[in-house]
């Protein structure tokens, strides 16, 4: 092709430049689009996942959760509790003679921690008298 | 042909010529139509709209004609040529196409040639009524004298390209126009793909900076198992601490607890009443609550799965 046959199709050529950049900006746009719409949806749910985690791993086995659970001992007399065993992140705990107030105040602080209830035994004795025996973890 | 000469009088008796480099040629009248009018006409754009219909009546319809408009002093000087008969005519002597960078019109040499200059044996170029005109040698006088001229020192302006005279499929207003409107519509698009992508690059900051605070979370298959950990504990944890506080609602002075067990697969607990009334108001609390609930007599078994 030589100059001369550039110079006579310069108008087509100029017009075929605009058309090229325009589709070349049309697949961009495209690909931006279709960039977005992949990625948004593994972004955010990357984000909420880590978050999530963070909210669960802080909240359900958070390290304060051990000094929390020891109050357990001293929400009741300490005549009343029958054992109190606690060993790495478990606690097995037995009460007796709780009165319905007492039985109350330990059932509400046990529920207050965020720890695992994984067993849990409330028997009455008799009228207002309760044993109530429970392990968690945490 | 002499190398240093870069321009080129084009006339039917001219002689073959080897061009090792390019040259611009000066046509004389035998290779185009001249008309000067005084027209009301500001741009040339304008004036080569009319200029076909100038010709009408000078030129061959048979033929197809290229027009070139400039403004001579104070009018309009249009000019209608045939490329292709020039093209070929160029091919006779020798002159290539891609050797000619310019064409200019001998119209142009009107000052110039105002004493004539001897073309050929046969003609001969001068302005007559100020207009270049090819005359024969023969209609001159005899002893006519020549004038040199250096056309090499004559600065030609309104000049025109082989390439540029032939016609395009689409006009130059029309090539302006559309592809005006391409290049508005890919800037547009191009802004528009810019905006998209960066209205994810914020999550992707935040993304970025928690994996990298957070490292061992970078990995999909870690958060998942420790999403599948957490999550059901929170989830049973969360249903345990609901039921105990439903099932401690329903107990009062004239309602006991019996007792209370949390295993791994459900709560369940059991509640006396102190008469009927108060069975059936427990056992219909308990339902409201979405307990499974049973009555027997005066007590009351309610029971939640985990």
């Amino acid at each position: 092709m030589n100059l001369m046959t550039l110079q006579r199709y310069k108008n087509e050529l100029i017009l075929l430049f605009a058309v090229l950049f325009a589709l070349f900006a049309f697949i961009y746009k495209l690909s931006a689009n279709a960039y977005v719409k992949e990625n948004r949806t593994e972004i955010t749910q990357k984000i909420s996942e880590i978050n999530t985690i963070l909210t669960l791993k802080k909240q359900w086995g958070g390290k304060g959760l051990g000094s929390s659970v020891a109050k357990l001992k001293t929400v009741i007399s300490p005549s009343k509790i029958k054992s109190f065993n606690k060993k790495s992140k478990k606690l097995i705990a037995s009460y007796s003679g709780l009165t319905g107030n007492e039985l109350s105040k330990l059932t509400n602080a046990l529920i207050n921690i965020p720890v695992q209830i994984t067993q849990l035994n409330i028997q009455q004795r008799s009228k207002n008298q309760y044993t109530m025996e429970f392990t968690c973890k945490w | 042909m002499d190398k240093s000469n870069n321009k080129l009088f084009i006339h039917r008796d001219m002689k073959p010529v080897t061009l090792e480099h390019s040259v611009e040629i000066i046509l004389t009248p035998q290779f185009y139509t001249f008309i000067r009018e005084d027209l009301d006409i500001r741009f040339a754009y304008q004036a080569k709209q009319i200029a076909a219909s100038l010709f009408d009546d000078y030129l061959n319809a048979s033929s197809e004609h290229q027009y070139h408009v400039n403004k001579c002093q104070n009018q309009w000087c249009f000019f209608a040529y045939n490329i292709e008969e020039i093209d070929k005519f160029l091919e006779s002597v020798g002159i290539e196409k891609h050797r000619v960078s310019k064409i200019y019109f001998a119209q142009e040499l009107e000052n110039s040639l105002t004493h004539p200059i001897q073309l050929s044996e046969k003609n001969i170029l001068q302005t007559i009524d100020g207009t270049v005109t090819l005359i024969p040698r023969q209609l001159m006088d005899s002893n006519l004298e020549f004038m040199p001229l250096d056309i090499e020192a004559v600065k030609l302006n309104s000049g025109i390209t082989m390439g540029a005279s032939l016609n395009s499929f689409i006009s130059l207003k029309e090539t302006i126009l559309l592809s005006s409107l391409f290049l508005i519509l890919g800037t547009i698009f191009i802004i528009e793909g810019s905006r998209i992508k960066s209205s994810v690059s914020n999550d992707e900051a935040i993304a970025l900076q928690l994996t990298q605070k957070h490292s061992k979370y970078s990995d999909s298959g870690f958060r998942t198992n420790l999403l599948k950990k957490y999550q059901p504990i929170k989830k049973h944890e969360l249903s345990k601490r609901q039921s105990i506080k439903d099932i401690a609602k329903l107990l009062s002075a004239n309602s006991q607890l019996i007792n209370l067990t949390i295993d791994k697969n459900a709560i369940k607990a059991a509640i006396k009443a102190s008469n009927n009334n108060v069975a059936q108001q427990v056992n219909r609390n308990a339902k409201a609550k979405k307990l499974k609930s049973s009555m027997t007599g005066l007590n009351v078994k309610v029971e939640k799965k985990i």
